[in-house]
């Protein structure tokens, strides 16, 4: 039998007031088991907790249930009192009657009365079930996390550093310093910001005891108090700190600039950089947000965005370098490639894509213009030799790659010269020979051997001889046939043939009516080559459509479609070839019919034919560029695909032989993508060293990259694109003259400065190249790191919100409207200004500025209805510092409320404010707008209550303060509680201000509201004091409400292994094999999931036991 | 409908952040009805659909459970695991003949005392239009 007490509080007249005791008493007292039932005014207090501890003795009591306020104010504290006379601390159990009584039933006396009668009725019930336990114990870390480095966490961090043990700081920015390190001076005192922090920053940055971990994140965390895991995501630098020096070197070569966040946007700085001169720690970052759109689109991965921000500084030499780390083809791929980079440039959002292509050209021909010296051979560091049989783009771009891997690698090429398609099917006028012979000395110089007219048929000789590999990439250069009669007349020319005599320098005779069919890039060259033969006239027919938006559109590139039809090529599209016409054997004309559709809704070629009337054209000369094919006799020991291609692996390019891969169009079909072709030969250069060195082919292939994410466009004006200068048709007839003219110097360098620079750092590598302590590695990977702590700090501090938002008062719309932080940074002496107080949109110093006061703090419009509290103090501030620069300024400060709470000297310190000459006038603003080159502020004057309006230079709104973004995120990881406004809560407002929730999580700074210096300071030692309790202990005694199987119940049904969120169960077999659930009893946390889960009912959670519950509501 | 009657409500609050939110109401001096008696649980995830229905057949009129919003449980999953369970006994409550209304299941976070007030003044009014359980 039990022996309950019940012991009632008034807490003065909280409950008393409300609730009636007596009668409470008189009910009580009836209670089954309850021998002792007394009140108090103050049980909390010491003779309150006196009367308990001798009641429990006198009386014998095993049960004590105490009425009074909730158990998350004091229950610990009377589980100590019971504890100290020798009852078990669980088995007391409290009544809330003033939160959930009398607090809020304060007027309805009786019901009050009633319903504190059914509580403690209710609490008497489950005290009776209750056990004793025994808390569990719980070894003490002593290692602290400090999340946040701003001041709150560096004060917080130095304390207990210096109080001898471990912190962790992790700081998501580049450095430690936070919001104040982007101050200029301090209220009220006017201390130098950067002076009073800065050597607290030092000192974190030297301390011994403090592990700094900036630029990183804080991912995931489990555990308990005394007894954490913390997973930090420390975010690749792509700089060795432990190497660099600071010097510099790196930032001033670096070609990306971009805003300044910590200027807040009114100034820039480089992709690599530091944030602000006193940063702690004083490194290089780099700033890389993965792979630009451009560079995401090539297929060969060519740096785009890297040579293009080289050009923009006039570094061609270099930029061409950056090329040629991917490929060797410049100036070809400037020339004839189709850009997907160019498909996908962000800048294309703003106005028009950049003109990637074109630039590239131009660095070439830049080079050459130059004439620069020729390369040295690339040293052979392996045994192997390859053997590459074709010299087009494909088996160039692989034996160059080769090459600089280490290998002696030999071209065969059939032909007389080298190059492939791109000499023998690309005209003159679209790809000199010069520069394609000039790319293909380059591609010598490095040390690859061609041996031109020399045909491979028999691949097992090659390996005779001695080379260890095969790379076949002999392209499709063999024309399709149509098959329509007559195709074998005379004057029916496969187009490749005839564009192979043409560039092969043979003097073509053609006829005076030629026609081409065929609707691709092949067709086009072949027409215009003959335009400039002398033909009278040139017609091409093409199945595809002309409109070149259309999906059955021509396959050409546009731009090759126009200039041709400038040049005089009259084209009929929508059309097939029914029919060669002959006299005598000799073409005389084309019959042909009406095509209705080229592709199917599946995109593949399945061209729909119409009946009706179709043209038939006449011409002495066809030309068939239908389409190309891989010469389908050779090599028949490799395994081939229907179509005559080469079979080979998707990943690895091996073909069905050892030793022997292939790429290119003899793999992918007549694709006719240059570009393409490489990107194949690079994956087979791979692929082959793989293979010579034993290392497996398939792994970590395809390599994943990142494509960037958001590219702001904020701020970027449209500006159109540098024009491309081209022959005059005029000159073009007769002539095989380049066409496209390329960029000259000026067109090249305005062109490249319209790059957005999606990446930020684009790995132009020039960095690299300067840092004499070789700290730069663009190969570093974010690292995660786990650390073990027994105590969490969070301070993660608040932003300033964006004053853009503020439209009304011309946030966004006027240049000389700006934010205080803005202001902050423009009077400091290292800032974007150095010092100096300009107006943005002329950089005049400004005499009238007006200051607007609770911009978006305290109201529920923009969802922030409280205040921000350090507004009022830094326009007094800011104020003041004005006129100490300039004696000429005069100030407005425009405020609904101007408050200067508390503090030391805050309230002289406003009137110091107004006693300089600031004017302060309660209004409600209407509007700020534009007149006379300056900004005019109206609205209503609230206290002689009439209009005003104020002609300013320059106006500053003070917007109010929000959570940094991610607090929100950062609680649910930490599982503490925020409030609606994303600020972190606290245990108890007064009482515990920088506790949480959760033992051993504790809070500091503007993370919980907005506040100022002094008081982050003051908490974030008192954080560190709360710490440096709890590691005063080796061992606390932590909650034993665990739950724990019994397993005469358990059927081994494992749910509860599957629900628990914390993995604290798992089974065991029995001796007698059975299975059951056990759970780890330091890991369990005692929410309760597996008792509901349990179907046998066979878990109980100690302390919230079933019969528990169960007494709670029957006594209800 | 008579106006005598005064629904029982029991309610079950995690002591993360109901609970605690309901403290909160406290001492804002919130004032709602007093119709409601609280049972602490540690997360919701604790309550069994089967004490739901023992409460029913106690005599309440309707039940509350409580708990953290989602994704800010304090046990990380518990309240997910409330939802699913709450969702398949609503069902059950109608083939058992009670009112599906007769049990709410709302997320109340630790700063949300005036939510919390307004929500148990709503369940009261609501109930006490729906009438007492053992009639309907």
């Amino acid at each position: 039998m039990a022996r309950i007490g019940v012991f009632l509080c008034h807490c003065g007249s909280n409950i008393a007031g409300t609730v009636d005791i007596p009668k409470v008493i008189e009910a009580t007292k009836k209670l089954p088991q309850v021998v002792h039932v007394e009140d108090n005014k103050f049980t909390c207090s010491e003779p309150g907790q006196s009367s308990i501890r001798q009641a429990i003795i006198q009386q014998k009591l095993t049960r004590v249930v105490i009425g009074a306020c909730s158990p998350r104010m004091h229950e610990v504290t009377f589980r100590k009192t019971v504890a100290s006379v020798g009852l078990n601390p669980y088995l007391l159990e409290i009544a809330n009657l003033r939160e959930h009584c009398s607090w809020v039933h304060s007027n309805r006396k009786e019901e009050a009365t009633v319903k504190a009668i059914d509580i403690v009725r209710k609490a008497v019930a489950r005290v009776r079930r209750q056990e004793p336990l025994i808390s569990k114990q719980i070894g003490v870390t002593k290692r602290a996390l400090v999340i946040g480095g701003g001041i709150a966490g560096i004060q917080a961090s130095l304390d207990i550093a210096n109080a001898g043990y471990e912190v962790v700081l992790v700081e998501r920015q580049p450095s430690i310093g936070g919001r104040m390190a982007q101050l200029d001076k301090t209220f009220p005192t006017l201390d130098c910001s950067a002076c009073i922090l800065t050597p607290k920053m030092t000192t974190v940055g030297q301390h011994l005891n403090i592990k700094l971990m900036s630029y990183s994140q804080v991912e995931a965390v489990s555990g308990h108090v005394g007894d954490f895991q913390a997973k930090i995501r420390r975010k690749a630098r792509y700089v060795d700190t432990s190497k660099c020096t600071g010097c510099g070197e790196c930032a001033k070569v670096c070609p990306v600039t971009v805003k300044s966040e910590f200027d807040e946007n009114l100034s820039e700085r480089k992709a690599v950089y530091i944030p602000f001169p006193q940063a702690i720690p004083n490194k290089y970052t780099i700033d890389k947000r993965g792979y630009p759109p451009c560079r995401f689109a090539c297929p060969a991965g060519v740096d785009a965005q890297g040579y293009i921000a080289l050009i923009s500084q006039s570094k061609f030499k270099e930029a061409l370098e950056v090329v040629r780390r991917t490929m060797p083809f410049a100036g070809v791929c400037g020339r004839v490639c189709n850009h997907p980079c160019q498909r996908d440039c962000e800048r294309g959002i703003v106005d028009e894509p950049i003109a990637i292509a074109s630039l590239k050209r131009f660095i070439a021909d830049y080079e050459i213009k130059t004439r620069s010296e020729k390369v040295s051979p690339i040293p052979r560091t392996k045994e192997a030799k390859i053997a590459i049989v074709g010299s087009g783009p494909a088996g160039l771009a692989c034996a160059y790659d080769l090459v600089r891997k280490g290998y002696a690698v030999t071209v065969f090429e059939a032909m007389p010269q080298a190059g492939g398609l791109l000499r023998y099917g690309i005209p003159e006028y679209r790809l000199p020979k010069s520069i394609l012979d000039r790319e293909i000395d380059y591609i010598k110089e490095t040390g690859v051997e061609i041996k031109t007219s020399t045909p491979v048929e028999d691949i097992g000789k090659l390996f005779e001889q001695g080379y260890k590999a095969v790379f076949l990439a002999t392209g499709a250069s063999a024309s399709q046939k149509i098959g329509i009669p007559g195709e074998d007349s005379k004057g029916v020319i496969p187009a490749l043939d005839f564009l192979k005599e043409v560039n092969s320098g043979a003097r073509v005779i053609m006829g005076e009516k030629v026609l081409v069919i065929g609707g691709g890039s092949v067709a086009i060259d072949s027409a215009r080559v003959v335009l400039r033969l002398g033909s009278r006239e040139v017609h091409l027919v093409c199945l595809e459509s002309r409109d070149l938006t259309s999906k059955d559109r021509m396959l050409a590139q546009d731009l090759e479609i126009e200039e041709a039809e400038e040049e005089g090529l009259i084209i009929h599209p929508s059309l097939g070839p029914k029919r060669i016409l002959t006299d005598n054997g000799k073409v005389i004309g084309l019959e042909a019919r009406i095509c209705a559709a080229v592709r199917d809704e599946h995109g593949r070629f399945a061209p729909k034919f119409a009946e009706g009337p179709a043209p038939t054209i006449e011409a002495d000369t066809i030309i068939v560029a239908i389409g190309q094919r891989p010469d389908v006799r050779a090599f028949e020991e490799v395994e081939k695909m229907p179509f005559g291609t080469i079979k080979v692996d998707g990943v690895t390019l091996e073909t069905n032989i050892n030793g022997v891969f292939a790429g290119g169009d003899v793999v992918a079909g007549p694709t006719g993508v240059v570009v393409e072709s490489i990107a194949a030969a690079k994956e087979a250069a791979i692929s082959i060293e793989r293979y010579l060195e034993g290392i497996d082919l398939k792994e970590g292939r395809p390599k994943t990259v990142k494509r960037v994410k958001e590219v702001s466009k904020e701020g970027v004006e449209k500006k159109a694109r540098s024009v491309m200068p081209l022959l005059g048709v005029g000159r073009r007839k007769g002539s095989f003259a380049e066409v496209e003219l390329g960029f000259d110097e000026t067109a090249a360098i305005t062109e490249a400065k319209r790059c957005l620079n999606c990446a930020v750092c684009s790995e132009c590598l020039e960095c690299e190249k300067v840092c004499e302590a070789k700290a730069i590695n663009h190969d570093m990977q974010d690292e995660v790191v786990e650390e073990n702590v027994g105590a969490i700090v969070v301070a993660t501090g608040v932003n300033v919100s964006d004053y853009r938002q503020f439209g009304v008062y011309g946030g966004g719309v006027y240049p000389d409207v700006i934010s205080s932080l803005q202001l902050e940074r423009m009077m400091s002496a290292a800032g974007p200004t150095t010092g100096e107080v300009i107006r943005p949109s002329n950089g005049a110093h400004p005499k009238s500025i007006v200051f607007i006061g609770c911009v978006g703090s305290r109201d529920e419009r923009t969802g922030k209805g409280y205040c921000s509290k350090v507004c009022c103090m830094y326009m007094a501030k800011h104020a003041v510092m004005l006129k100490e620069h300039d004696p000429e300024v005069h100030s407005y400060i425009l405020y609904p409320d101007i408050r200067g709470p508390g503090g030391k000297i805050f309230e002289e310190f406003l009137e110091r404010a107004e006693g300089i000459g600031t004017t302060y006038l309660r209004g409600r603003i209407d509007k700020v707008s534009q007149g006379d080159g300056r900004l005019l502020v109206s609205g209503q004057d609230l206290l002689q209550n009439k209009a005003f309006s104020i002609l300013a230079d320059l106006v500053v709104l003070a917007t109010g303060l929000v959570p940094s973004e991610g607090a929100s995120k950062l609680a649910q990881t930490l599982n503490i509680s925020y409030d609606a406004k994303n600020y972190l809560l606290q245990a108890h407002p007064k009482l515990r201000p920088v506790e949480t929730f959760t033992d051993g999580i504790f809070l500091a700074g503007c993370a919980i509201a907005p506040t100022d210096i002094p008081e982050s300071v003051a908490q974030g030692g008192a954080a560190a004091e709360n710490v440096l309790k709890l590691f005063s202990h080796d061992v606390i005694d932590a909650e034993p409400m665990s739950s724990i199987v019994d397993i005469t119940r358990c059927s081994g049904c494992l749910l509860c292994v599957q629900v628990c969120p914390f993995k604290a169960v798992e089974a065991e077999t029995m001796r007698d094999g059975r299975t059951v659930a056990s759970i780890n009893e330091s890991l369990c946390k005692g929410c309760g999931i597996c008792v509901t889960a349990c179907r046998p009912g066979a878990i109980k959670l100690r302390g919230f036991s079933d019969q528990q519950l169960l007494a709670e509501v029957m006594a209800l | 409908m008579n106006s005598q009657y005064q629904p029982k409500i029991i309610g079950f609050l995690c002591n993360w952040c109901s609970y605690a939110g309901a403290d909160m109401a406290g001492t804002s001096r919130m004032s709602y009805e007093p119709n409601i008696r609280i049972i602490r649980v540690p997360c919701s995830g604790r309550v069994n659909p089967l004490l739901v229905l023992k409460c029913f057949q106690q005599g309440a009129d309707g039940v509350l459970i409580s708990g953290c919003h989602p994704g800010d449980c304090h046990y990380n999953e518990g309240n997910y695991h409330t939802r699913r369970r709450f969702a398949l006994l609503r069902d059950f409550l109608d083939y058992l003949g009670i009112a599906r209304d007769r049990l709410w299941v709302e997320w109340v976070s630790a700063s949300e005392g005036q939510r919390f007030a307004q929500m148990v003044s709503n369940f009261t009014k609501e109930l006490a239009e729906l009438g007492p359980r053992s009639e309907s």
